[in-house]
């Protein structure tokens, strides 16, 4: 069975394929690169899948690439290796999962460019995976800001076949934030990751990148903190924590509906990852310093956000508030620094992945049919779309946390775990203060479903058709998703050993 | 004895061979054979880096009483220059066949900065580096008058004078230097301050003559004429400036920054501040700039800032990571500006929509501005952070230095930008996308340097291992 599994093969088939879709070989008849890709991230997905049957916990996959027999940059001492352990796995499917229910969401919101939007989409992929399966510093910075240029065009590029002169139009003008903000980031998390490297070179002697031949405990206290403190401003732009979120909303709205639920499913999740990586793992001295503090921006974070979420009248907007306020609570999991404050925050973002490509997806929906996603002016979808008001109702009812479904066990997990971290009370103060969450979030969330699902639908729109077949599939495979997780948590805990 | 001079100067001669004969042809011939100067210069070039490689490179060698020497430090930089001088030299199409009359002049003045360039890196006198930088400086204000117009003649002008006060400084510094020590050869000077206690005159000279360098470099105190340099010359021969005397300068600077001016602490602050001062106002001055040159202006400006910082902080791994990231640099640079040698216009707004009626080409250009904005599988992802360790490396004091270049580079980033997205923009509804037609060997550069570009970015280690190996044989 074993050679079948080939990591690199299952980060870079991605780029390969994006390379062959984009170069003059392949044809640019839409239909055939449509489901050439979607064939692509299909398979890419079952992929993943065998190699989460045949993972085992107790011996990660791990992989190194040599270049005609030599590391990437011998003397800075970085090798190009992969390693797969159970939250990468973990994350790994996720990834593939997301990419696919994109492609499929992509049918409707994507009416031209499509090679080059379906390789970037495959180039972005694989860039998340680098992120997600990176088993040296250098290799993840590297992954960090290759992602770059494809989001870039993903969220800025022109894919609705419109004529139109308004340039620069607001999409633009939003990728190039989301690049400045994610540079900013990374460049400042450069810095930590140089000095970690020349410390941990000084303080063991071994000079090495890779993840595992790093220990930070021989390294000054304050310098720890520094280095911890850079990270988390590369980290904190993508999670994002709270003064480095205005990027968010916008390259959240302006993005094509299949692009957003890319960025808010995965994209956001590299941020915890990060922080789980290099923060939780490399620097657990510093970072047992930090967390109460961190703490407190995850507190305002969840509560803050979910203010702002409610004063919103874009669905879209509505949605990108709630997923910052989300991963204040992956935040606030990790923070514990507890083995079930960490497998309920890996929980709470495979749930919020689900919950925002469901909702994303929602709004998509709604947009395409009616041009319109100011639930102020929207009413009465319900009356001609009752199949779409269905899975609304369930996934938003999901997202605020009832019972049986996924984000409930996370979002009572976090907060129990957070309750349980005995090294500070601010901790506990977060917890307790984050409990308003639940209802905050029923209140933004039911005034969406109540005001555009509810009420007297226009003449105009009495024509309106139903979902089809393909939103279908995407809908139900995320109320699918939330359901198994709601009721078999143990499937994603058990692996982490919470 | 006379062996070792051979040895050492067989390119050098080569190409003088080549300045003189270029310079009777310019006589002889009439104006109407003017596109054969290109041929000779392509020929002369390719001579040189052929005798190149026969040169030996251990031990070091001497010639002239010590005053030039060579070993694998020199013969990197030689090999680097010679082959940017052949690239620049195949993109002088368009200009020569504005100055018909003046073509083989111009070749021959063009071979005649190379041929400077190549003996500042191999000077090991102050006399040598002295005449040698003025054979560089005096044929650069000659290649920039060359452009059309008056303006650029007003630039050249301009550079003449920044770079007269910068030789006044240097020539002050070398004074000192001489006062203090008694000597003008690198190797004496180093002798003797290494075993005498540094004294304030002694930093002082140094300091003199790094602040005359850094004219070349387009740093803080000499750094205005960049701008009008770039805006009005023509971009074959801003590949030249860009590359060549860049090279040749922290080819010296770092050697005598690593022997005769090493003891210095004095130095390396005022030169790390430099470094700050010319970082900021570069690159907050490319913000407002829609022009193409004039952005690319202040990233050469900048990126010299960069390097400066790395090179000022001596140290064997600083060294080689210096070396690595000019060589990186240089193509990327060589590469935009083939670019620009092919659709020669200003304003950012000029290039709307390139993209989809030129694949090939736009492609090639936007990957080389992202190399020089950093991003990865291309060499300037690898060289940046190469630097960067190396500044890191150098003890926490430089930690807030380095903090703010990297958030300069954000900045950097946003006018690189500014460059790519016209590339990808829809045209207006009434104007037609233009599709170019460059000939061969504008295609040939851009192409082979993007991809040199490319290689590097995804398999950098045998280059750095070169790098290493020159840094510790110095």
């Amino acid at each position: 069975m074993d050679i079948f599994l080939s990591v690199p093969f299952l980060i870079f088939m991605p780029l390969l394929v994006s390379m062959f879709l984009i170069s003059p070989l392949f044809t640019t008849n839409e239909i055939i690169v449509r489901r050439f890709s979607k064939g692509v991230f299909l398979f890419h997905f079952l992929y993943a899948l065998l190699m989460l049957a045949c993972f085992d916990t107790a011996n990660p996959y791990i992989s190194e690439i040599h270049f005609f027999g030599l590391d990437w940059i011998q003397s800075m001492g970085v090798k190009f290796i992969f390693k797969i352990d159970s939250i990468s796995m973990i994350m790994t499917v996720l990834t593939s999962f997301v990419f696919l229910l994109a492609s499929m969401a992509s049918k409707f919101n994507i009416r031209a460019n499509h090679k080059f939007y379906y390789s970037m989409l495959l180039l972005l992929m694989s860039s998340i995976l680098g992120i997600f399966t990176a088993g040296d510093m250098f290799v993840f910075f590297l992954f960090w800001e290759l992602e770059l240029i494809p989001a870039y065009f993903l969220i800025g590029g022109k894919y609705n076949g419109v004529k139109s002169d308004d340039e620069p139009n607001a999409a633009q003008k939003s990728a190039v934030k989301f690049v400045l903000y994610t540079f900013l980031g990374s460049m400042v998390m450069l810095l930590g990751i140089l000095l970690l490297h020349y410390y941990n070179f000084i303080s063991t002697g071994v000079l090495s990148s890779v993840f595992g031949d790093i220990s930070a405990s021989r390294i000054p206290e304050y310098i720890q903190i520094l280095i911890s403190i850079c990270l988390l401003i590369g980290f904190g732009v993508k999670l994002p924590i709270i003064p480095l979120h205005t990027w968010l909303p916008d390259a959240h709205t302006n993005a094509p509906t299949s692009v957003s639920m890319v960025l808010a499913g995965i994209l956001l999740k590299t941020g915890a990852y990060g922080i789980f990586r290099f923060n939780y793992e490399l620097l657990p001295d510093a970072f047992l310093t930090i967390a109460p503090v961190l703490a407190i921006f995850a507190l305002v974070n969840i509560i803050f956000t979910a203010f702002v979420a409610y004063a919103q009248t874009d669905i879209k907007r509505i949605v990108a508030y709630s997923s910052i306020s989300n991963m204040g609570l992956v935040l606030l999991g990790l923070c514990a620094i507890n083995k079930p404050g960490l497998s309920a925050s890996v929980f709470h973002m495979v749930a919020h992945a689900l919950i925002t490509c469901g909702l994303f997806m929602v709004a998509g929906i709604v947009y395409l049919r009616f041009k319109n996603r100011d639930i102020n002016t929207l009413s009465g979808v319900a009356v001609v779309m009752p199949r779409l008001f269905g899975f609304a109702m369930v996934i938003v009812l999901a997202s605020i946390g009832i019972p049986a479904f996924a984000p409930f066990v996370s979002e009572i997990l976090t907060i129990i775990s957070a309750l349980n971290a005995d090294f500070s009370d601010a901790l506990k103060f977060a917890a307790v203060f984050s409990l308003p969450l639940l209802i905050l979030s029923s209140c933004y969330m039911l005034k969406f479903l109540h005001k555009s699902f509810f009420g007297e639908l226009a003449q105009e729109y009495e024509k309106v058709n139903d979902i089809t077949i393909h939103e279908f599939i995407v809908l139900a495979s995320v109320l699918a998703g939330l359901v198994i997780f709601g009721l078999y948590p143990n499937a994603i805990l058990g692996m982490i050993g919470g | 004895m006379l062996n070792d001079i051979f040895n050492i100067l067989l390119p050098h001669i080569c190409l003088g061979g080549f300045i003189i004969l270029q310079l009777i042809l310019s006589i002889v011939l009439s104006p109407r054979l003017y596109r054969y100067a290109r041929l000779i210069s392509i020929v002369g070039i390719v001579l040189s880096i052929l005798l190149l490689s026969t040169v030996q490179t251990e031990p070091q060698y001497f010639a002239f009483r010590g005053s030039l020497m060579s070993d694998s430090y020199t013969l990197l930089f030689d090999f680097a220059i010679l082959v940017c001088g052949f690239f620049v030299a195949l993109l002088t199409r368009k200009l020569v066949k504005t100055i018909k009359r003046h073509a083989y002049t111009f070749h021959a003045i063009l071979l005649t900065a190379i041929f400077g360039a190549m003996n500042v890196i191999s000077a090991n006198d102050f006399l040598t580096l002295f005449v040698s930088i003025e054979l560089l400086s005096f044929s650069t204000y000659f290649l920039i008058a060359a452009s059309k117009g008056y303006p650029s003649k007003e630039a050249s002008f301009k550079y003449l004078l920044t770079s007269a006060v910068s030789t006044g400084v240097f020539l002050f510094g070398v004074s000192y230097l001489y006062g203090i020590t008694g000597s003008l050869n690198l190797s004496q000077i180093y002798e003797i301050t290494m075993s005498t206690e540094p004294s304030i005159m002694y930093s002082i000279a140094a300091i003199l003559i790094v602040s005359g360098l850094i004219s070349k470099l387009a740093l803080f105190p000499f750094a205005n004429w960049v701008i009008d340099v770039y805006k009005n010359t023509e971009s074959s021969i801003l590949a030249f400036l860009s590359t060549i005397p860049k090279l040749a300068v922290f080819g010296i600077l770092c050697r005598l920054l690593v022997f005769p001016l090493s003891n210095s602490f004095e130095l390396t602050f005022v030169l790390a501040i430099i470094s700050l001062v010319t970082a900021l106002w570069a690159n907050t001055y490319a913000i407002r700039n829609n022009n193409v040159k004039v952005i690319l202006a202040c990233s050469a400006s900048a990126n010299s800032a960069y390097v400066l910082l790395a090179a000022c902080l001596v140290s064997v791994y600083n060294l080689s990571t210096v070396i690595f990231y000019l060589l990186c640099y240089v193509f990327m640079n060589i590469s935009v500006f083939s670019f620009l040698n092919i659709h020669d216009r200003l304003n950012v707004d000029d290039y709307k929509g390139l993209f989809y009626k030129n694949h090939g080409l736009v492609g090639a250009y936007a990957f080389s501005i992202l190399a020089l904005a950093g991003i990865p599988i291309t060499s300037g992802f690898v060289a940046k952070i190469y630097l960067f360790s190396a500044i890191a490396n150098s003890g926490l004091i430089f930690v807030p230095f380095l903090l703010i270049l990297l958030i300069l580079t954000v900045v950097a980033l946003y006018y690189y930008l500014k460059i790519i997205i016209p590339l990808f923009q829809s045209c207006d509804k009434n104007t037609e996308v233009q599709k170019l037609n460059p000939v061969f060997s504008q295609k040939f550069v851009l192409v082979v340097t993007a991809i040199i570009t490319l290689l590097i970015g995804i398999y950098p280690e045998k280059i750095i291992e070169l790098c290493r190996f020159i840094a510790y044989n110095i």
